[in-house]
């Protein structure tokens, strides 16, 4: 086991599956699982529409503005690995430094959610709706669920605070289950990101 | 070389963020100054970076590196699947346009 987070590393434990565990509820993971399908379900959708409408999709693609899903990205990255190094130090029982972790992550996402909903505000302005075209349907569809997810997110942030605020309440398996729940979220845009913004 | 499990996030969040710029290059090098431009390279590109953007994100940030075997096996078999199918799509897409 390593000191720092409290799991068997590879080197410690080798071939022993049996010392190895779940990081948070197995439940989670068929979750992530599940919805990764559907989201992957989805995509193949989008692609396949893409193909065969190329120039109406580069079109309304180019009201897109690259950097700004570049600055969204690097935001759910970052949090990301704020939240990782939230269980880590939960793992070591730094449960200050956890909170604070918790704190930045929240605080990212917010950044995320505040410039998604400036996006939006801008390319209405501009006349681009959810019916303006196939393309912008899809990413209103896709950044939209995207934010529900996001939101669901939040909740799950502020059950992972009042689980660290409290001593008697300090379930690291429930700790680890919101912070799957989080990168979960940021796998999806990952995703989508390269989707909208990337893909000719 | 062992690194801590500190500076192994701080690691992966580079390699992570790194990759993400390079989707500023597949950018510039693809599109004639405002105009966008169909390019598949660019798009097999984009969806296998975002492909492994994910699996480095499964396999540091939520830990599955010291995860049982089992589900070591299934999040790579679900970055397999969805490689499988969004290349497949985007592919055979393009082939019958």
């Amino acid at each position: 086991m390593t000191a720092v987070d409290g799991l068997a590393d590879d080197a410690a434990v080798g071939g022993d599956d049996a010392a190895r565990r779940f990081p948070g509820d197995p439940d989670m993971w068929i979750f992530v699982v599940v919805e990764s399908l559907v989201f992957t379900s989805y995509f193949c959708i989008y692609l396949y529409a893409r193909t065969q409408h190329e120039q109406a999709f580069l079109a309304a693609q180019s009201a897109l503005t690259m950097w700004v899903g570049i600055l969204e990205t690097i935001l759910l990255l970052t949090s990301s690995w704020a939240i990782a190094r939230c269980v880590q130090c939960t793992r070591a029982g730094s449960y200050a430094a956890a909170r604070q972790f918790a704190f930045v992550t929240a605080g990212l996402g917010a950044a995320f959610f505040a410039l998604k909903i400036a996006e939006w505000v801008h390319l209405i302005r501009d006349g681009y709706s959810f019916g303006s075209s196939d393309f912008m349907q899809h990413f209103f569809f896709l950044t939209g669920i995207h934010a529900a997810h996001l939101v669901i997110g939040f909740v799950a942030l502020g059950v992972l605070v009042y689980e660290l605020s409290d001593p008697r309440r300090r379930s690291h398996k429930t700790i680890e289950t919101c912070s799957t729940y989080w990168h979960t979220v940021d796998l999806f845009w990952v995703v989508i990101f390269a989707m909208l913004y990337v893909v000719r | 070389m062992h690194l801590s499990a500190e500076r192994r996030l701080s690691v992966a969040w580079v390699v992570v963020v790194t990759i993400t710029l390079i989707y500023l290059v597949i950018d510039g090098s693809v599109d004639d100054s405002d105009v966008m431009r169909a390019s598949t390279v660019a798009s097999v590109a984009a969806i296998g970076l975002a492909l492994i953007k994910v699996r480095i994100v499964m396999r540091e940030f939520m830990d599955v590196r010291y995860a049982p075997r089992i589900l070591r096996t299934v999040t790579d078999a679900l970055v397999l699947t969805m490689g499988v199918f969004l290349f497949g799509t985007y592919l055979v897409g393009r082939a019958i346009a």
